[in-house]
């Protein structure tokens, strides 16, 4: 799960998620790239979702976080850390509230989504758009959040998730044909120089984090420049949340536009409605 | 650990690469090395006590075994801090328990793989075993830790109780968000908040319905709780203070258990740390063919056969093979001999065996006997003072000489590599005779390396060569490449260290080696014209 913006409702679709998992009986692991889980966020004091998770799920979080009741089943304590203390994984055995962290890297995020993950267990990962390097190549799926919160228009907010979707969507580099190879991030100032040089090579990143833009100014580059990656990302769906703390977008046609917009499923999971290919 | 060498001195005698090449594997092993200190003068019962038992460790302990060993360590994770909380009269916490219980599974199966056989006297605690029974209540198959209803018959009731009231709260609340859904038209609405769109009600908010927030075309709800969803969450929230409370009280008695035992597995955590600072050497001894030093008291060396591991560890990486070397040695001596013919090695191993023995180690010998020392030294080549580039080379060896002379106490291990090599001849040989003087009379033990002539003589000193260059193979065609040019200098060297007197000139195949490392013919022929 990445989000256009904070307060874009990513944890409120990670917990419908996991409701659904636990309807469909399917035991699964939860992890997160920040703090997910407490009853208020802990940067803007704004309410949070916390998670109420069922018996089998399994979670990683950091010890200092591991609630004294309900216990739960410590699995491991892993090598990597957080600012909370090392991060334990561990198994719910009584139905219960729990707040999770996770570590600062993308590459412990890996690790912990690995150790989650084993035995093809089904994991969720909340996630930000510039640690997409927790994900394993092209295996993983992304749904994107976006909602009222994240923009001052519900024409902004299409626009924007539009823009992030098209970058998640980098499409893989042909290795038949010409290219230039960035090393590290592609700035907007480099963009611009190879749209002035008028540069027909693909232009290759590791990956769609690795563009340093996004919004319409990526809109514009990719429509003047062969933008690609080497490593293909597979976003499956969008989210929205059209209530936000200042402003609220009408929940079907914000739905709406956001599917047509990015050609993916989009879930309003307060309306329980879905646009666009999978609404069919 | 303090050292009694300097980091020049590590790098020159290889002491830095044997501390690599001893470092333990564990975070205890770690903490061991860190109260370590190295053997000195006066420690000769206790060096020789430590090296027969990582002698007798490496015989008595095959690899597999150490191995093993080590990596039951390495698994272990500290409970130090736990012990401490739990002493204190803390309650620990299930992380707490599951960690205890790993150090304790790691406690045991170091204590199986000593019972059989091997190193019986060695001191690992048996401490735990009780806790570890105890604890083994909260283990899985999988090895993993929960608060078992086995610790106490009544974490089983008030779970139980819990699970029917958390059952018959989901019963009530599912009861109303049907009716909300019934009401309202769809097959369900979420379980939390939820969007109710104002064209699609032909009425008000359906009854049950909280509306948390309006906006122009639908209402933000929640499902409100009936007087029967209240209480049954009154309840459920009653039977999970009841679950909390009975987990505490056995968190509290385990705890206490910890407690009785934190002293010995404290002091577990440092014999484990010790064995494996043990493990570590006698993997070394093996792995090296290591033997017994003899450590005398008195201002004498000798050793047969002694390599220095980290050259050859690299001349095995280029298929070639270590020439062992013997010396036999009272205070200080002089080692002549040509370029490239194991003047400095036979320095770098005098040193890596007087490190191996001051870490407590067996020697790479077939036999030694290596004394203690307060301070080890390279003098000369690579020991240079660190200066900016504000000092020359004969500059820097100077001020690092100075340091030495100034610091060091009675009886240091001195190794003088080709001191003041890079002044004029004549005063560099009267300084480097200067220092050897300065340097008996502080009865030090040590060799001194030069090309000068008649340094021994002058300083009263044995004098030893070392390398001697035999008929290079014969050879027509372009030079060689490097590495095999190396090989058949090397199959030529007479590297073996050799009394001679006092005065003898020391051996010259300068032009021969450059002649063979591919110089110009022209130039060592105009070399050759020149000595006549």
């Amino acid at each position: 799960m990445v989000g256009t913006s904070k307060n874009a409702g990513k944890s409120v679709v990670i917990r419908a998620l996991a409701e659904a998992l636990w309807r469909a009986g399917e035991a699964f692991g939860l992890c997160t790239i920040g703090r997910d889980g407490e009853a208020a966020d802990a940067l803007d004091g704004t309410p949070k979702p916390r998670f109420f998770l069922r018996p089998g799920t399994l979670l990683a979080t950091p010890t200092s976080l591991v609630p004294r009741s309900p216990a739960l089943e410590i699995v491991a304590v892993t090598p990597e850390r957080s600012a909370l203390g090392p991060i334990v994984l561990a198994r719910v055995r009584a139905p219960g509230f729990v707040e999770i962290a996770g570590p600062p890297s993308s590459v412990a995020l890996r690790r912990i989504a690995a150790a989650l993950g084993e035995d093809g267990r089904f994991t969720l990962i909340d996630g930000a758009v510039d640690r997409i390097a927790a994900l394993r190549d092209g295996d993983d799926a992304i749904v994107v959040a976006t909602g009222a919160a994240s923009a001052p228009t519900l024409g902004h907010a299409v626009d924007d998730v539009g823009a992030l979707v098209a970058r998640l969507r980098l499409p893989a580099y042909d290795a038949a044909r010409p290219c230039v190879r960035v090393a590290g991030a592609l700035t907007a100032a480099a963009a611009a120089s190879f749209v002035r040089a008028d540069e027909r090579r693909q232009i290759v990143v590791r990956d769609a984090t690795h563009v340093a833009f996004g919004g319409r100014a990526f809109t514009d580059v990719a429509a003047r420049l062969d933008l690609r990656c080497e490593r293909a990302l597979r976003p499956v769906a969008c989210t929205v949340a059209p209530l936000g703390i200042d402003r609220a977008f009408e929940p079907r046609a914000f739905a709406r536009a956001v599917a047509e917009r990015t050609g993916l499923p989009t879930f309003d999971v307060y309306a329980g409605t879905v646009a666009g290919p999978a609404a069919a | 650990m303090t050292l009694p060498w300097d980091a020049a001195t590590g790098d020159a005698i290889g002491a830095t690469w044997l501390l690599a090449a001893i470092a333990p594997g564990g975070a205890f092993g770690r903490q061991a090395r860190e109260r370590e200190r190295t053997f000195r003068r006066g420690d000769e019962a206790r060096a020789r006590e430590r090296i027969a038992l990582v002698d007798r460790a490496a015989r008595e302990l095959d690899d597999a075994r150490l191995g093993a060993l080590r990596a039951a360590i390495a698994a272990a994770p500290d409970p130090r801090a736990a012990l401490l909380r739990a002493s204190a009269g803390g309650v620990l916490g299930d992380v707490d328990f599951f960690e205890l219980s790993r150090f304790l599974d790691s406690l045991g199966e170091v204590a199986a793989l000593l019972a059989e056989g091997a190193l019986p006297d060695l001191d690992v605690p048996a401490g735990g075993a009780a806790l570890r029974a105890t604890l083994a209540a909260g283990r899985t198959p999988a090895r993993t830790f929960y608060l078992d209803d086995g610790f106490d018959p009544a974490l089983a009731a008030v779970r139980s109780a819990f699970a029917a009231a958390q059952a018959a709260y989901d019963a009530a609340r599912n009861r109303l968000v049907e009716r909300v859904a019934r009401q309202v038209g769809v097959d369900r609405v979420r379980d939390g908040e939820f969007v109710l769109m104002r064209d699609a009600l032909s009425g008000p908010v359906p009854a049950g319905v909280r509306v948390l927030r309006e906006a122009p075309t639908y209402f933000l709800c929640e499902i409100a709780l009936d007087e029967a969803a209240v209480a049954a969450l009154a309840a459920r929230d009653a039977a999970a203070a009841r679950v909390a409370d009975a987990e505490e009280a056995v968190r509290a008695e385990l705890s206490a258990r910890v407690a009785e035992e934190a002293v010995e597995l404290a002091r577990a955590c440092d014999v484990l740390g010790e064995l494996d600072a043990l493990c570590t050497r006698a993997q070394f001894a093996r792995r090296y063919a290591c033997t017994l030093p003899a450590i005398p008291l008195e201002s004498r060396v000798s050793f047969t056969d002694a390599r220095y591991l980290p050259l050859e560890e690299t001349l095995g990486r280029h298929g070639r093979a270590y020439s062992p070397v013997s010396l036999e040695l009272a205070g200080m001596g002089v080692v002549t001999g040509p370029n490239m013919g194991g003047k400095t090695a036979a320095l770098r191993t005098l040193g890596f065996l007087a490190a191996c023995v001051a870490l407590g180690l067996p020697v790479p010998a077939a036999a030694a006997g290596v004394p203690l020392f307060d301070d080890i030294a390279w003098i000369g080549i690579g020991a240079e003072a660190a200066d900016d580039g504000l000092l020359s080379a004969f500059g820097g060896e100077v001020v690092a000489l100075r340091g030495f002379l100034e610091r060091t106490g009675p009886r240091p291990l001195a190794l003088v590599d080709e001191f003041a090599r890079t002044t004029s001849p004549r005063e560099g040989r009267a300084l480097l005779i200067a220092l050897l003087e300065a340097l008996r009379e502080r009865g030090a033990l040590g060799l001194a390396s030069t090309h000068l002539a008649g340094i021994a003589a002058a300083a009263g000193l044995p004098h030893f060569t070392s390398g001697g260059l035999r008929a290079l193979e014969a050879r027509d065609g372009p030079p060689l490449a490097l590495e095999a040019a190396l090989a058949r200098i090397a199959r030529a060297m007479d590297y073996r260290l050799t009394r001679v007197a006092e005065e003898a000139v020391p051996a010259a195949d300068a032009l021969a080696l450059a002649e063979a490392l591919g110089l110009a013919h022209d130039v060592i022929e105009r070399a050759r014209a020149e000595l006549g």
